[in-house]
């Protein structure tokens, strides 16, 4: 049995609100996913959250169980019932690819049968308001649950290729500066992102590309869909002109200079999935790359 | 073909600086806390000097871990870093590329897939989860879980904020520093694989304890309602260890050694009672290993496995239980038996 993508739903801030608590954005994604997918809450079985820049980078609990507890999924153990399931949530970070590795996790434990659905959750947002340089990541969230298929339909192949020699294309991390308010320091969050890093990402995502069709005996011409990362800024234009395909490289309108980060996947994908055209294809390519720089690939099949 | 896994080898950084919790005690203006090295049953613990971080421990632990195994850095399939704390370079919080990334490229196991994942104090026993799952479907031969805890920062931070006994802050200071790395291998045995079981986040108890950066100072906080966590660990997770025993077909007497997560000696012994009451029976040894390190969050149940193995405590065919406890609130069993991995530790002298 395979696993099939069963919903997919986006969330954005609201229109003035500039800054977003990213626990609140995703868990808004994955309330609205189960309630269009009309599932119970209490059947997911696996909750996993992949977003990397989070509210006040919190570092424990995990964000996921936040999320889990936001919308009411098995908060606890409830003893007096036969049929309770338990719900086990972590968070991971891939950066770029977290998406897509979260994915080939919750796959397995669908296709394997031991549990009924899984959820993946990612959002970003600027972990403390205006402490950050150079973040040009759109406060975005966005949740998928997987669903067994009952035929060989869904996920049938993941493949994840690194490039360690530009491990130092894109590095944000935080410093601490003593250039705060009123004499007080301050955690500064800073990206540093080479100009060469979205042609690099272009080089690598092509190379791995070209790997994953190799191996998976398809060429290009029976994919039907790519979906790919819409980060770094270029990317996809750039992609696109490498590889073809134009209108169906699914790319997301930008505003300004600010790009969809960890969630960039799934909003491509929201696209598709609300024009019918992602249940119209036969052969679908998941391209997520991120820094490392890693780059894994998914084919979903119809 | 399902595969099962085992732990092939283990390692561990331990940071050179000792503070002893006199030491601590003394570090606070008023002293407000009483019998604290008596109640947690923790003497002192390590932390780290300058130019040691999460990083550092991380990859110190990996190449301990490397040099017990039979495996070449080139040869690990997958590396996950499981830590918390994410600090380089001093007290740097490193967002991006993943830790894991960047621990591959500094021991050379360039072949390596590679993700970070985060789930407070469970963090390495997730990744025997994760490990387990990617081996057991034939994606993966061998798996490094590898994680560094630089959390004593948080101590720190709780000195001077503590003003009471009752204060939430009182937990971080049973903290210290470690690194732990494991290899997680194929094995076509089935009965010395690893059973897995019980992973369970409760979320209603999410708020007991939480951590996160300061806004204006360098290191991070953590708050803990530390009764209330305890209270709700013990009594909820009863039936998810009896869960994980039916699993395995074994009972409670045929756990030789328990490790549970290192928080203080106290709250482990009142566990272990109320185990008693409920299951009617005991297993032959319960782990506490804090006394001069601490509580060192995720890196805890494998740097109690390296000291037992170091100290010839363990035999073949041993079973053993790992029992984690983490904020979330995060319940989960790994029981497995020890293989041949007793022969590569310790000296026989």
């Amino acid at each position: 049995m395979g696993a099939q993508i069963k919903m997919v739903s986006v969330a954005q801030p609201r229109l003035g609100f500039h800054h977003v608590n990213s626990i609140r954005l995703s868990a808004r994604a994955a309330g609205q996913c189960l309630d269009d997918a009309s599932i119970d809450p209490c059947d997911i079985g696996l909750l996993i959250n992949t977003g990397i820049y989070r509210y006040r980078n919190t570092g424990e609990p995990a964000i996921a169980a936040l999320i889990q507890e936001t919308i009411g999924v098995n908060r606890t153990t409830a003893k007096d019932t036969d049929n309770h399931k338990n719900t086990f949530s972590f968070d991971l970070n891939n950066c770029g690819c977290g998406l897509l590795t979260a994915i080939e996790i919750v796959e397995g434990s669908v296709r394997s049968g031991e549990i009924d659905y899984g959820m993946v959750v990612t959002g970003d947002a600027e972990p403390f308001y205006r402490l950050s340089n150079e973040f040009t990541f759109n406060p975005a969230a966005a949740a998928i649950i997987l669903a067994g298929s009952g035929n060989s339909n869904g996920f049938s192949m993941f493949r994840t290729y690194s490039y360690p020699e530009y491990s130092e294309e894109l590095v944000s991390s935080t410093f601490y500066s003593n250039e705060g308010w009123r004499g007080k320091g301050r955690n500064m969050l800073n990206v540093m992102q080479k100009a060469s890093y979205p042609d690099v990402c272009v080089d690598c995502a092509v190379k791995s590309l070209f790997k994953f069709l190799d191996e998976s005996g398809k060429t290009l011409d029976d994919i039907d869909l790519i979906i790919p990362s819409q980060s770094p800024l270029g990317f996809t234009d750039k992609l696109k002109k490498r590889v073809g395909m134009n209108g169906n490289l699914i790319e997301i309108k930008k505003t300004g200079n600010m790009v969809f980060h960890t969630a960039g996947p799934a909003f491509a994908l929201k696209k598709v999935w609300d024009d019918n055209r992602f249940r119209n294809s036969k052969n679908v390519i998941f391209l997520t790359i991120g820094a490392g720089i890693n780059v894994s690939l998914a084919l979903y099949q119809n | 073909m399902d595969w099962k896994c085992q732990i092939e080898s283990i390692g561990v950084k331990i940071p050179g600086t000792r503070v002893t919790t006199s030491e601590l005690m003394g570090k606070f203006k008023t002293p407000c806390i009483k019998k604290f090295g008596l109640l947690t049953g923790i003497s002192e613990r390590k932390i780290c000097s300058p130019g040691e971080d999460s990083f550092s421990l991380a990859t110190d632990a990996a190449m301990n871990c490397l040099s017990h195994s039979k495996y070449r850095a080139d040869e690990l399939d997958m590396i996950i870093n499981c830590s918390i704390t994410k600090y380089k370079d001093g007290l740097s919080h490193l967002y991006e590329p993943s830790f894991s990334t960047l621990i591959r490229n500094n021991i050379g196991a360039l072949s390596a897939i590679t993700f970070d994942i985060s789930n407070a104090c469970a963090g390495m026993l997730t990744g025997v989860y994760i490990a387990e799952k990617f081996i057991r479907q034939g994606i993966v031969k061998t798996c490094m879980i590898v994680s560094g805890e630089y959390i004593s920062n948080l101590c720190d931070h709780a000195i001077n904020n503590i003003t009471t006994s009752l204060s939430s802050e009182i937990s971080s200071l049973t903290l210290g520093d470690c690194g732990a790395a494991a290899i997680i291998e194929r094995t076509a045995d089935k009965r010395k694989g690893l059973i897995i079981s019980g992973f369970t986040t409760l979320s209603k108890y999410s708020d007991l304890c939480t951590g996160r950066q300061n806004r204006n100072s360098p290191g991070g906080k953590m708050k803990t309602r530390a009764k209330k966590i305890h209270q709700a660990a013990i009594s909820e997770s009863v039936p998810i260890v009896k869960e994980a025993l039916n699993k395995c077909c074994l009972s409670f007497n045929d756990i030789k050694w328990l490790i549970p997560h290192q928080t203080s000696r106290s709250s482990i012994i009142a566990g272990a009672n109320h185990y008693l009451n409920c299951f009617g029976e005991k297993p032959g040894q319960i782990v506490i290993t804090l006394k001069d390190t601490g509580n060192t969050a995720s890196t805890t149940h494998f740097f109690a496995l390296h000291r037992y193995l170091n100290e010839r405590r363990f035999s073949e065919d041993d079973n053993v239980m790992l029992l984690c406890f983490a904020s979330g609130l995060i319940i989960g069993v790994v029981i497995f038996k020890m293989n041949e991995i007793v022969y590569r530790y310790g000296s026989t002298n």
